[in-house]
């Protein structure tokens, strides 16, 4: 199964389980968690179904497209539902009957990886999901996001898509998985994991993206004093992916570090808390129109 | 007299919890089993997705409880013609008895009425209904999770409960799950759901859904499996007996597979395998006598794997971890050690106390004084090349992405880059030991590092004021104390504690508290963890608390002399002389400590002058003896001094009236204690 087959059986399977098919976001970001889709709709009492691919950055994993099995640019599926099924293992088992695995002949095993991110104040409960051994899914129950305890929970799965595609085509290099027919991965992406590494690793000014901080710092500030919670969620973004940058340029000592992320972290929460209270103006629309029903799923 | 079955079938627990989970699960359940009257006997199981209760001999319905209650006195309850009186009827009334039920016993306060009350017993399916599920509901974990609407708080979701007393289902619900007699398979092997008869039944038939819920007949099956799979390629598995417990927790169904990797990778260095393994993949290493052999033994939840899947896949993921592995041991290559140092001054090792460059600087003066004051001055360059190394690692890719691995790859780079043997073993030890156990670094170059690193961090934070309280110890400071004591203790090395703090505060910049307080505070802090050290090793707390309580400035020392002092309490003539100095203790603290120099013109009675005489030519002995720290010997002559000082406590009055023959007297015994403490405070000694 060739990999734009397996993004597209990935949506088929989950928009049959009710899920909306939201679209990759247009910011940089370290991991589909950040996507609006997840971190802002897991707040509050709606509820919301959704699924996605997230092409996710991250700087300091890039190795100039030198190493079979690590990238600095991975696209994550990502799909998220609020409140959590009863049956969501059993609905997620499934889904890998959908891409072609036959969980019956192979070793399936759920095994505890708790998620914790300190720069958007969120963790979560749960595990990496092992497929002979391999990690192909993080399940994750969302606990906290912008520091905001959540009830309901949403269940969050994030399918690594080169993980799978390289076990459905049995690829020693993620560079040799079929992106479809006749074109390899690593056609289409290795000038950019090259040029990216090269860029992150050696080339990025290091001045320019220490002034890009402050100043995406400052508007997401601003916007937050605004009342614009969306504009500024971006700019947290963009304030994450820069911090990113200088870490891969080594420009961030350990002491640095703690207090970025922290500085990062307050936007989070502000974004969270202005979310929450903007979604409650609107009366939390979502709680109106029942989310579709869902399909019978326990096999 | 019923069995009981209950299990609680949730999404996967993990491994790590389950012993614990297990634990508490039965002991809270026997104690209610036994506080209701039901008796019974009660066993565990469990697997990774199952915690699992048996009981047998359970009582069906509770014994009648029938219990005294005391009322008023006899006097009270009954006029003089024997009729009852008010006070009577109104006790029988309120225990719901009648007045001519009522009894008198005597009690040691006297004759007194009592009603029999019988409480009915209920039977144990609603008492169990009853206790249980606040028993699970309360279960303690490390980590809780919600799920859902947000309101149950668990381990993990609870997706079916069977509650089954002699066949039928005790009523109760738990997070929103109704009790019954409905469970499921293995969740891919056989999925379906199961009903349940009983516990026989229940068994049976998990057992043939591909669920073993013995966890300890799982742990057989794997190492039964490892040593045949291992045998087969002429290996045999690495004895790991934690990852072995681990694994049997991870799955319902075990099976064991053998997979192979590339044999160019067994040319890394062989820590990194292993941790590769153990730590990453939680694989078992096969050794085929010392080396490793190209095959590992990986844990699936199945019954066979006949595609070969489950192998190609355990295999497919060690290859790349080992391929990671392997890139950035060339990688790091590319620098020498010596050559990273400058990128230390990019990594903070506390806020105030600078970076891991700055540090590297103090490290290596402070352990080259400590060489310098230990006699190892021949070594100093090896100290300071050592030092100037012990920390390169911290830039390194490799010991990012295996931090517990940190010295070690130090070590083995600094070898790569050939450097002599005890630098390198140096900075692989720099670590050690991590525990009460391990091993203490190799060399003399080695335990100076490690030493110095200690000091260092420890009079730094104490500087800082950042002192461990209670169970907080962020910095891990108790475990670098530690360290320190023990290689003290076990290289020998007389240090003086006072002075090497000195010597490592002085090398801070500024700090806010000043050095009379922090040096005496971290000594203290340091011959806590001796006592710890001791004590753990069988010494007697009062031994140990005999030594610490005198002037102790050097670890070794210290142990030197409880060594000889738990010797020496063996010794007849001991016990009546540590007796003696409680009461010299007394008599000093009585005499509030004032006393003359001891003036020998003063002494007149025979036995203060025996006891003079004697001390005097013990004196000088103890000071040869102290001196070349012979404590057995020295002890040995104290003790020898008992029968005179008892004499001397029988005829002679300490605390006279003649104020000069009183403070010279006083002054005999604060001499002899003084000398005496040095060694141990006999005072402290239980008899």
């Amino acid at each position: 199964m060739d990999l734009q087959t397996l993004i597209h059986k990935l949506s088929e399977y989950w928009a049959s389980k009710g899920c909306l098919i939201e679209q990759p976001y247009d910011v940089e970001m370290g991991a589909g968690t950040m996507h609006p889709a997840t971190f802002l709709r897991v707040l509050g009492p709606e509820p919301w179904s959704c699924g996605y691919v997230q092409p996710s950055r991250r700087p300091t994993d890039g190795r100039y497209g030198a190493n079979p099995f690590r990238l600095g640019k991975y696209f994550q599926y990502q799909v998220v539902i609020k409140p959590s099924p009863d049956d969501i293992q059993d609905i997620y088992v499934q889904s890998l009957a959908a891409i072609g695995i036959v969980p019956s002949e192979h070793d399936l095993r759920f095994e505890e990886d708790n998620w914790e991110s300190p720069t958007l104040g969120a963790w979560g409960v749960g595990w990496q999901i092992l497929l002979d051994g391999m990690e192909i899914t993080q399940f994750t129950y969302f606990q906290q996001a912008g520091g905001i305890d959540l009830a309901p929970v949403t269940a969050e799965i994030t399918y690594g898509l080169e993980r799978l595609a390289m076990f459905l085509g049995n690829k020693k290099s993620v560079f040799e998985i079929e992106w479809a027919p006749g074109i390899l991965y690593g056609e289409v992406r290795h000038q950019d994991e090259y040029e990216a590494s090269k860029y992150n690793f050696e080339e990025a000014d290091t001045s320019l993206h220490q002034m890009l901080f402050e100043r995406f710092e400052a508007e997401a500030g601003r916007c937050l004093d605004a009342g614009l919670v969306l504009p500024a969620f971006e700019f947290t973004l963009k304030c994450s992916h820069t911090f990113n940058v200088l870490d891969a340029r080594g420009a961030v000592s350990a002491t640095d570090r703690v207090g970025v992320i922290k500085r990062v972290r307050e936007l989070a929460c502000r974004c969270a808390e202005g979310y929450v209270v903007s979604r409650e103006k609107l009366g939390f629309p979502l709680l109106r129109t029942p989310a579709p029903a869902p399909e019978e799923s326990r096999g | 007299m019923a069995e009981l079955l209950i299990e609680i079938l949730a999404e996967e627990i993990p491994a790590g919890v389950l012993p614990s989970a297990r634990e508490e699960l039965l002991k809270k359940v026997r104690e209610a089993l036994e506080d209701a009257r039901l008796d019974g006997t009660l066993e565990v199981h469990s697997t990774s997705r199952r915690l699992i209760l048996v009981g047998d001999g359970i009582a069906e319905q509770q014994p009648d409880l029938t219990s005294e209650v005391v009322g008023p006195s006899a006097a009270a309850a009954y006029a003089a013609d024997g009729t009852t009186t008010r006070a009577a009827e109104g006790f029988a009334r309120s225990q719901g008895v009648s007045v001519d039920d009522l009894r008198v016993v005597t009690l040691p306060k006297g004759p007194y009425v009592v009603a029999m009350r019988t409480v009915p017993g209920r039977p144990a399916v609603e008492v169990i209904a009853e206790f249980l599920p606040p028993i699970v509901a309360k279960m303690t974990f490390p980590r809780m999770m919600r799920w859902g609407d947000g309101k149950p708080l668990w381990i993990r979701p609870v997706h079916a409960i069977v509650a089954l007393l002699d066949g039928l289902v005790i009523p109760f619900s738990l997070f929103g799950v109704e009790t019954s007699r409905m469970t499921y398979g293995h969740r891919t092997l056989a999925p379906a759901r199961i009903i349940v008869a009983g516990v026989e039944d229940y068994f049976t038939k998990l057992r043939a859904a591909f669920v073993e819920p013995d966890a300890g007949a799982r742990r057989r099956t794997l190492a039964g499996q490892a040593d045949r799979l291992a045998g087969e390629v002429g290996g045999e598995p690495a004895r790991d007996e934690v990852l072995l417990d681990t694994l049997s927790h991870l799955v319902e169904w075990p099976l064991l597979v053998r997979g192979s990797f590339d044999p160019s990778y067994l040319e890394l260095p062989e820590e990194i395998l292993v941790t590769s393994m153990r730590e990453h993949q939680k694989v078992l290493p096969v050794r085929a006598g010392e080396a490793l052999v190209p095959h590992f033994l990986a844990v699936a939840d199945q019954a066979g794997d006949p595609k070969g899947y489950v192998v190609r896949g355990n295999e497919w993921v060690l290859n790349a971890r080992f391929a990671d592995a392997r890139f950035f041991w060339e990688d790091d290559g590319k620098l020498r050690l010596e050559e990273r140092m400058p990128r230390l001054g990019t990594l903070n090792f506390q806020e105030k106390l600078g970076d891991y460059l700055r540090k590297t600087g103090r490290i290596q003066e402070l352990a080259e004084r400590l060489a310098g004051r230990l006699g190892f001055g021949e070594k100093v360059s090896l100290v300071v090349q050592a030092a100037r190394l012990t920390k390169t690692d911290l830039v390194t890719d490799m010991a990012r992405e295996f931090p517990d691995l940190q010295g070690v790859v130090g070590g083995l780079y600094a070898k790569r880059d050939g450097e002599p043997e005890e630098v390198w073993q140096a900075v692989y030890d720099q670590y050690m030991p991590a525990g009460a156990e391990d091993d203490i670094p190799r060399g003399d170059v080695g335990g100076l590092v490690a030493l110095a690193d200690r000091l260092d961090t420890l009079t730094g934070l104490f500087g800082l004021g950042l002192v461990p309280t209670g169970s907080k110890d962020p910095y891990a400071l108790r475990r670098a104390a530690l360290g320190v004591v023990r290689i003290l203790l076990e290289k020998k090395w007389h240090l003086d504690l006072p002075i090497a703090c000195s010597d490592a505060l002085g090398l801070h910049a500024a700090l806010p508290r000043p050095r009379e307080e922090v040096v005496p505070e971290v000594r203290d802090f340091l011959l806590e963890r001796l006592r710890f050290v001791l004590e753990r090793r069988g010494f007697r707390p009062d031994t140990v608390a005999a030594v610490l309580t005198t002037e102790c400035r050097d670890i070794a020392d210290a142990s030197d002399r409880v060594e000889a002092v738990e010797a020496a309490r063996a010794a007849e003539d001991f016990v009546p002389v540590s007796v003696a100095f409680k009461r010299v203790q007394n008599i000093l603290v009585q005499a509030g400590e004032i006393g003359s120099e001891l003036d020998p013109a003063l002494v007149t009675e025979d036995a203060e002058r025996a006891l003079a005489g004697d001390y005097f030519q013990a004196k000088g002995m103890l000071d040869e003896l102290i001196g070349e720290r012979n404590y057995r010997v020295a002890l040995s002559i104290m003790a020898s001094l008992g029968p005179a000082l008892d004499r001397f406590f029988t005829e002679v009055m300490v605390l006279t009236d003649d104020p000069a023959v009183r403070a010279n007297r006083v002054a005999l015994l604060r001499a002899m204690r003084d000398q005496f403490f040095r060694v141990a405070r006999f005072s402290e000694i239980q008899p």
